[in-house]
This record gives structure tokens, C-alpha cells and sequence, in this order.
């Protein structure tokens, strides 16, 4: 292992010089939340985050994004990478973004999202804070982070920088590393397993056992039980590191003649992301009730991709439950209950 | 003869703010887009009527006096597409207030309270008089949203009208929930379209595109209450501001012309 050793005095620097020579995206604050934004200073840098309001793959799929430029009938594409670095994604992020890898690199290779995945530098950094909802410690514990360039972790005296490929590497150069101790190596492995068993919220039962019982349970009345106060309003699909839909529709700008093809995120709570058009006009929706959508993203993070992405689709971050205004979209919740049964 | 698409625009109960608005877009929205549209009557920005067909009629204010029904249904009768524009045209919007009070007359007219022309009965949306295309919501209209309609039916192809809450909007930015600050916010059943300012600025949704398709209003009044901290009476009259014709307790329930 490539483990180096940075002095919390020259940390500054290093955040610098690495900030003048490249594009840096790390966690900020936003009014009391925090979200992945450009870091031009410093001390904008919070790793002493919980979590952000949305996940760091936005750097890769924007909520928005231009697909193709048009002018009449000729379309030009609109892939522009920048290398960039992306700083301080804590792990269960990171396992996220090895399941997009993975969705958005399957079939049709999706050149959007994997332009700007493979120019950017992923750097991971320890849980400081738990956020109160999260319940990482406790869910996937089979599947490892992995996918990312390097890693820090807040040690005394300063930070443990892991090393695992050749970009992780390049960020050496921009601060003063020494090669790290055994005492610190084991050190830091310590300060990343303690915040495991930390977590305000756990789920109870092995994932595997989870994807077979849930997907048992898919005439339960549950669902339209939790769906009750649902609102429709996507917010914990929009907020979830793992969930990858998106609408797409052309825009003519108002010349009548150039446009844009744009992709915009979607969620399988809005009640017309199952809607479908029909021959002649009509129209049929296939999860019409509130009960029905409630059910499809829980089979979705809890059943129907393990067997794709090796594990639940769900990292355990608590950003759903967190952004549900009605508080029924805690997947530990409606999983320990569904277990229980 | 023009081969342009011919388009007009009429008003009803309103305070011609979307009028306003579109000859605010300047030139470089409205002046373009004259370029590809011919505008054959239009009350705030020229003196020329027609009794010509219309391709395309934009219709603001409400259907607030029985007397305004032939005139809509005329309008109807000569054109391809009819779209109601702003929230007075599409819910009622401000207007539908009264639709619940009846004691206005003499509060705001006084002695004149008595005047034949105040004479009108509730605030609907034109949809409840003659059969509605397309809304374009917002109070005011938007920009943006005005002109993707309009091109998408310019380029013969129909225009999306989002049925998703502002909760979208809000999170696609990246705002930080009105919740979270400890305010309270009615984005949860709102229509977006707008791109959510109102909360980004730090003030709650008013709901002011009227509500999606179907609005949770129980789990809106519960969240109101145990987050917002609002009172039930507060809680359950909160989201009428603007969306009078579109709530549970609506006189005359809306269709929604996009269905």
C-alpha cells in the first residue's frame, strides 16, 4: 500500500496549491446543509461534513445537461470534459458511484456521464459527523468501496492520504507527504471503522435475505400503508446517490432554429415518469398510485439490481429520509418492518 | 399573405401583468419570436382587432361573469389552439379568493358596492367556459416556459406541461429545504415550471401555478402543522392564496387541460 502522511500545518497549503493548479470540487456549506461546489479557498473545504444535500455524482450527471446542439436537422454533441478533482466524498458515496460506473458503463455506453467520470480525480475522505439519518454502518456491508484514486483520513497530528492508482498519485506533488507509519496506517483504519457501528439508524437483517423477503412482499399492504402521506414529489429519488433515471426533451431556442437536446433527472415517485404513450392519443400509466411508485423504489434499492451491482442499491446515507417532508421514505422503516412480518 | 402562425392575445378578470410581462421580454425573446409569429390583436401593445381565424389565442384573466362566456366561446370557435396564460387564466389564481367570502362588495366599493359591473359571480378558470389547450401557469407567466410552448407548437409538436411539484425544482438546484430552516412551504403540491426562485430566495412556495394533478392535501395539512408549526385552521386555509379552484373544497373542481 501507498500510505503517505500530511501535517495539519501543511494541509492549507496543500489544499493551495492543488486548488491553483486544478478544477477542485469538494463539500462547502450552504445555509446549515452542505453541498459538492468548486472550491476556490481553503477554508471553503468542510470535511467535517455530514452529508450533502445532493450526492457528488452530479459532477458526472448533471441534474441538467445539454445531450446535442442543434441547428435544423444537423446535431453536434456536447461531451466536454474537464479534468477536475474530486475531493472528500465519503465512502458510501463512493460505493454509489461504482454502481453508476457500472449502470451508466453497461449496454449503450452512456459517453456523457463517462467523458467526465474518467477526467476526474476521485478522492475519498473519513466520516468526521454522522448525519442523523444516515444508517451506512448497516447496510451492504458485503460490498467494498472501491473505484476512487485515493483517500484521506483526519489522524492526530494530521491526515493519512491513501494511494491507489496513478491520478491518486499526481496529488503529491502539491503538498508535503512524508510515507506513513504503521502506527498511523492503523490508526486511520480505526478512525473509519468506528463511525460503522455510530450510525443513529440500522437496518437489521443481511442484504440478501432483505431482496428475497422484500420482493415477497410485493402484494403487501405496506405500501400503500407508508405511501399514505406521499406527496409524489421525487424528492427521494432526486436527493439518492444511486438512482440514475432522467427525462430527456428538445428545446428550440427562439430563433426556431438552433436548440438543445436536454436530459434532466426524473424519479419513479412523480406520478408521470410511468406515463406512456399510447396509439392514437391516449395514455396509460403503469404505477397510477401513490402506493404502487412507493413500492417500485424500495424493490428497486432493495431487490431488483443486487444481483447486477453485487449488493443493495442503496448506501445508506439517509439522504431519502432526510428530504421527505411527510417522513415516510426511510428505507430502514419500511425494511425492518417488512422483515418482521 | 403571411404564412406566419397567427396569434392573438385576449384578456379577461385580471390585472394584464402577463401582458406586461411579454412586452417585457424585450428584444431579444418578443421581437425575435415576432419573426416567426404574426400578432394580429393584442390590447396592451397595439390598437388592431380581428375577426379573422387565429392559430394560436392566448387568453389571460378568469372567467369571473356569466356575461364573458359568448365572448369566450367566439374566441374558441375561430381558433386552432386556445391557451390560458398566467395563473388568472389557468386556476383563478388571486381572483378565486373571494370564491369563499361574499361580504367584499361593501368592504372594498362601500357606497358604489352596488354597481351593476361588479356584479359577477365566482373567479373560475377559462377552462370552466370553453375547452382549454394548454395552460401556461405562473403569476406572472414565465419567460422561458412561454417560449418553449409557443415553439414547440410552432415546430408542430406538443408541449410539455410539468405535473411535478417544486420539491423538484428546489432539489435539481439544490436549495436548501424551507424545512430544514424551520420555516414551511407548500412546494410539496405545487405545480413547478417556474425553476423554484421563491425558495432559493429564502421564502416558502405559494403555490402560485396552482397544484399538480393530485395533491396530497391531507399530508400537506398534517406537515404544515407538525413541521411548519402552523395552526390547524392555519394549516387547512394555507394553500388558498392561489389555488381556490384547485383544492379539495373548490366550488367547481378544475380539468386540467394536459390530461
Amino acid at each position: 500500500m501507498n500510505a503517505f502522511f500530511i501535517k495539519e500545518a501543511d494541509f492549507t497549503q496543500f489544499l493551495g496549491n492543488m486548488i491553483g493548479a486544478r478544477k477542485v470540487i469538494g463539500p462547502k456549506a450552504r445555509k446549515n446543509r452542505f453541498v459538492f461546489d468548486q472550491i476556490r479557498k481553503p477554508e471553503d473545504l468542510r470535511l467535517d461534513y455530514d452529508v450533502t444535500i445532493l450526492p457528488p455524482k452530479k459532477v458526472f450527471f448533471p441534474p441538467r445537461q445539454e445531450l446535442i446542439r442543434f441547428h435544423g436537422q444537423k446535431g453536434s454533441s456536447c461531451i466536454q470534459p474537464e479534468s477536475t478533482v474530486l475531493f472528500g466524498v465519503h465512502f458510501y458515496d463512493i460505493k454509489a458511484i461504482d454502481m453508476t460506473d457500472h449502470l451508466f458503463r453497461e449496454n449503450n455506453m452512456d459517453f456523457n456521464y463517462l467523458a467526465q467520470r474518467e477526467c476526474t480525480t476521485l478522492i475519498g475522505s473519513n466520516v468526521q459527523n454522522i448525519f442523523k439519518r444516515a444508517f451506512f454502518g448497516s447496510v451492504g456491508k458485503g460490498v467494498a468501496p472501491k473505484g476512487h484514486d485515493g483517500f484521506t483520513t483526519k489522524i492526530s497530528g494530521g491526515y493519512l492520504y491513501e494511494v491507489y492508482t496513478a491520478k491518486g498519485k499526481d496529488l503529491l506533488a502539491y503538498g508535503t507527504f512524508i510515507e506513513a507509519t504503521e502506527e498511523q496506517i492503523n490508526e486511520a483504519r480505526e478512525v473509519n471503522d468506528s463511525v460503522m457501528d455510530k450510525c443513529p439508524e440500522k437496518i437489521n437483517h443481511d442484504s440478501l435475505e432483505i431482496s428475497e423477503k422484500v420482493r415477497s412482499k410485493f402484494n403487501s399492504p405496506v405500501w400503500e400503508e407508508f405511501a399514505h402521506d406521499c406527496f409524489s414529489c421525487g424528492s427521494c429519488n432526486l436527493v439518492c446517490p444511486t438512482c440514475y433515471c432522467f427525462d430527456v426533451q428538445d428545446n428550440w431556442n427562439v430563433d426556431q432554429v438552433t436548440g438543445s437536446r436536454d436530459r434532466t433527472w426524473d424519479g419513479c415517485l412523480l406520478e408521470d415518469f410511468s406515463s406512456c404513450s399510447l396509439t392514437g392519443g391516449s395514455k396509460e400509466n403503469f404505477r397510477e398510485t401513490r402506493g404502487s411508485r412507493y413500492r417500485h423504489r424500495i424493490m428497486r434499492k432493495t431487490s431488483y439490481l443486487t444481483a447486477k451491482l453485487g449488493g443493495p442499491a442503496c448506501v445508506g446515507c439517509g439522504r431519502c429520509s432526510s428530504s421527505c417532508t411527510a417522513d415516510i421514505a426511510d428505507p430502514v422503516n419500511v425494511i425492518n418492518r417488512l422483515m418482521e412480518e | 399573405m403571411s404564412d406566419k402562425v397567427k396569434v392573438a392575445y385576449f384578456d379577461f378578470t385580471c390585472c394584464e401583468g402577463c401582458q406586461i410581462e411579454m412586452t417585457n421580454f424585450g428584444d431579444a425573446a418578443f421581437l425575435e419570436l415576432l419573426n416567426h409569429v404574426e400578432v394580429v390583436e393584442f390590447r396592451e401593445a397595439m390598437s388592431e382587432k380581428t375577426t379573422e381565424r387565429i392559430n394560436i389565442a392566448f387568453i389571460e384573466g378568469s372567467f369571473s361573469r356569466e356575461a364573458d362566456r359568448a365572448r369566450l366561446e367566439e374566441i374558441r370557435e375561430r381558433s386552432d389552439i386556445v391557451i390560458a396564460y398566467g395563473a388568472c387564466a389557468c386556476t383563478g389564481g388571486i381572483n378565486a379568493l373571494k370564491n369563499h367570502q361574499n361580504d367584499y362588495h361593501e368592504e372594498v366599493y362601500g357606497k358604489d358596492a352596488k354597481m351593476p359591473h361588479l356584479d359577477s359571480q365566482i373567479a373560475l378558470p377559462v377552462s370552466a367556459a370553453i375547452k382549454v389547450d394548454y395552460n401556461i401557469n405562473g403569476c406572472p407567466m414565465d419567460k422561458d416556459e412561454f417560449i418553449r410552448v409557443v415553439s414547440h407548437l410552432v415546430h408542430g409538436k406538443q408541449p410539455v406541461i410539468p405535473n411535478h411539484p417544486v420539491c423538484v425544482e428546489c432539489k435539481l438546484r439544490e436549495t436548501v429545504c424551507r424545512y430544514d430552516q424551520g420555516d414551511h412551504c407548500l412546494g410539496m403540491v405545487a405545480r413547478a415550471g417556474c425553476g423554484a426562485p421563491c425558495p432559493a430566495d429564502g421564502i416558502p412556495c405559494e403555490a402560485c401555478r396552482g397544484f399538480i394533478d393530485h395533491p396530497n392535501e391531507e399530508s400537506l395539512v398534517k406537515v404544515l402543522m407538525e413541521k411548519g408549526g402552523l395552526s390547524r385552521e392555519r394549516a387547512e386555509t394555507r394553500s388558498r392564496m392561489f389555488t381556490a379552484n384547485c383544492r379539495a373544497d373548490a366550488p367547481e373542481k378544475i380539468v386540467s387541460p394536459n390530461k
